[in-house]
């Protein structure tokens, strides 16, 4: 049997299908083996530039809440032009 | 001592034949419940021997006239409670019964039979209330009560001749302290008998009229049973319907069969009833304790009809019932969900989980199941969630307790390195024998002031 890690992380960024509006604004998230879902509301927005001196860091983040009532943090990496869903 | 009378509804009641009659409802606690087959566990625990049975027919139906005394002059029909798609009396007064309308028919049809008659929608809310009280009221006589379903309630007597004299006085004690809750006309209805063992009892209070309860001394029980109908009997009614199908109508023509007979035609059930049948086997009265329900109500400004506005409230409720401190340590096997509806009256479904949970979901999808089959008839103006049953303690409460404090809340930080409790430790020993490691891990803080949420915490594997 494998032997567990020491040290898992947590909170680790999950890849995610999103469709966006016109201004560039989550409209439908598809979470990993999932139907696609809504984006009732976006309830807050912030964006995270960092660490510019070694690996740079450009997310826009969206704390979101689908149709099914399910509430998300997503987050839009500017730099690889993906969406990711950090927490469920 | 009165005779029993054959009844044309599967209660065995001389009331039918007056015109009060009622189907046994399912939600209601089954009249066969009360003489299950004792273990031999309970067999040894201590109970009453003597039983005093006081019954009240069609005890629902009374109450709503006991509410609308203007309806006592006319033809009503309570319907039934429950998820039923089609819609059937339940109990029918004594001027609606000669008009040909009988409990298990459907409304349709008791309407095209008595075009005059009054359909009641059942209040169970109510019901329920005044079975408490009644509960309530009957220990102030005997300490030892055992409800049977609504209307009728078992009263240990053993030893109560010393307080209240003999059984005639014993019987009108029980009745005085009746007479304090409800009004006369529905405590004359009450029907009483007594005699060593619940099973007599009942067949007692059957052959009962008004005012004039029966009194069976264990020298007469065995011949007090014999002339007695096999419809007496509180078993599925395929059974008694097969025994008269071939001649056996009375309990002394069932005695006289061998017992490995009606064995071999009814299982467990052939063994029970001879043995009733004969007066071998007395049931005593087992004191009852009644859980006391956890309840969270939720009363609406306006009533509300939508069913998701019901369901957003029922999630709410169970989530506040849940929280509570009683409920803590404690799983949850039985729930009610009921509502107040506008206009009066009230509506109840229940459910008994499949397993002892503390899942709100797993509470609330089989209430809402509930709901889709029968939802409320009217408008809710409040909606109650109440557990009924609970499970079994949990054993893991303490898992996380510091040995020093109250847990973690008040030590601020999870178990350390060395400060384990026993619990904890012997719960990784066990999970390491079983799967050959440790699958606990204990968040540790890396970087808890980071702007990168992954990079803020992680799980550090827990081996103590």
């Amino acid at each position: 049997m494998p032997r567990r890690p020491q040290l898992k992380p947590l909170g680790q960024p999950k890849p995610v299908h999103v469709r966006t509006d016109d201004r560039g604004d989550p409209e439908f998230v598809r979470l990993p083996g999932k139907t696609a879902r809504k984006v009732l509301q976006i309830r807050e927005r912030w964006r995270i530039d960092d660490e510019w001196w070694r690996r740079p860091i450009s997310r826009a983040y969206y704390a979101i809440v689908l149709d099914d009532g399910r509430v998300l943090t997503l987050y839009h990496d500017l730099l690889e032009e993906a969406w990711y869903v950090q927490k469920e | 001592m009165s005779q029993s009378r054959t009844s044309v509804e599967h209660v065995p009641t001389h009331l039918t034949g007056k015109g009060w009659a009622q189907t046994r409802h399912p939600t209601s606690t089954s009249a066969s419940s009360a003489f299950q087959p004792t273990s031999a566990t309970s067999r040894s625990l201590a109970g009453s021997r003597d039983a005093l049975c006081l019954w009240l027919p069609t005890f629902e139906l009374r109450l709503e006239l006991v509410r609308s005394p203007e309806l006592d002059r006319t033809s009503v029909a309570l319907l039934s409670e429950g998820e039923h798609a089609v819609r059937t009396v339940w109990q029918v007064s004594e001027r609606a019964f000669e008009a040909g309308v009988r409990p298990g028919q459907r409304v349709s049809q008791a309407v095209s039979l008595c075009p005059a008659l009054t359909l009641l929608e059942p209040d169970p809310a109510h019901y329920d209330a005044a079975m408490d009280i009644l509960l309530e009221t009957l220990t102030e006589v005997s300490p030892v009560l055992e409800p049977a379903g609504r209307g009728r309630v078992f009263l240990g007597m053993d030893g109560l001749d010393r307080l209240f004299g003999p059984p005639e006085r014993q019987i009108e004690r029980a009745f005085d302290a009746l007479f304090g809750i409800f009004p006369s006309p529905l405590v004359a209805a009450f029907r009483a008998g007594m005699a060593p063992g619940r099973f007599g009892a009942w067949v007692a209070a059957t052959c009962a009229g008004r005012g004039e309860p029966v009194i069976v001394s264990e020298s007469e029980l065995a011949v007090f049973l014999g002339r007695c109908p096999v419809r007496v009997l509180q078993v599925d009614t395929r059974m008694i319907e097969r025994l008269e199908r071939l001649g056996i109508d009375s309990l002394a023509q069932l005695r006289k069969l061998p017992e490995p007979a009606l064995v071999a035609q009814f299982g467990e059930s052939g063994r029970d009833v001879h043995a009733w049948a004969s007066g071998r086997r007395i049931d005593p009265v087992r004191p009852w304790h009644k859980p006391r329900p956890l309840r969270a109500s939720l009363a609406f400004s306006d009533p509300v009809g939508m069913v998701d506005t019901l369901h957003g409230a029922l999630h709410r409720l169970v989530e506040r019932a849940l929280a509570r401190p009683a409920r803590r340590g404690r799983s949850v096997t039985g729930a009610r969900l009921g509502a107040h509806l506008e206009g009066g009256g009230s509506w109840v479904v229940e459910t008994t989980l499949r397993e002892p949970t503390t899942v709100r979901e797993r509470i609330a999808a089989p209430l809402r199941a509930k709901m889709a089959l029968s939802p409320p008839p009217r408008a809710v103006e409040t909606l109650f969630f109440e557990i009924t049953d609970f499970g079994a303690p949990s054993a893991q409460k303490n898992l996380f307790d510091r040995k020093d404090a109250g847990g973690r809340a008040s030590a601020g930080s999870g178990p350390l390195q060395g400060d384990v409790p026993p619990s904890l430790r012997d719960a990784v020993k066990e999970l390491k024998l079983r799967l050959g490691d440790s699958p606990l891990y204990r968040v540790v803080e890396l970087d808890p002031w980071s702007r990168i949420p992954e990079r803020r915490h992680a799980l550090l594997r827990f081996d103590p």
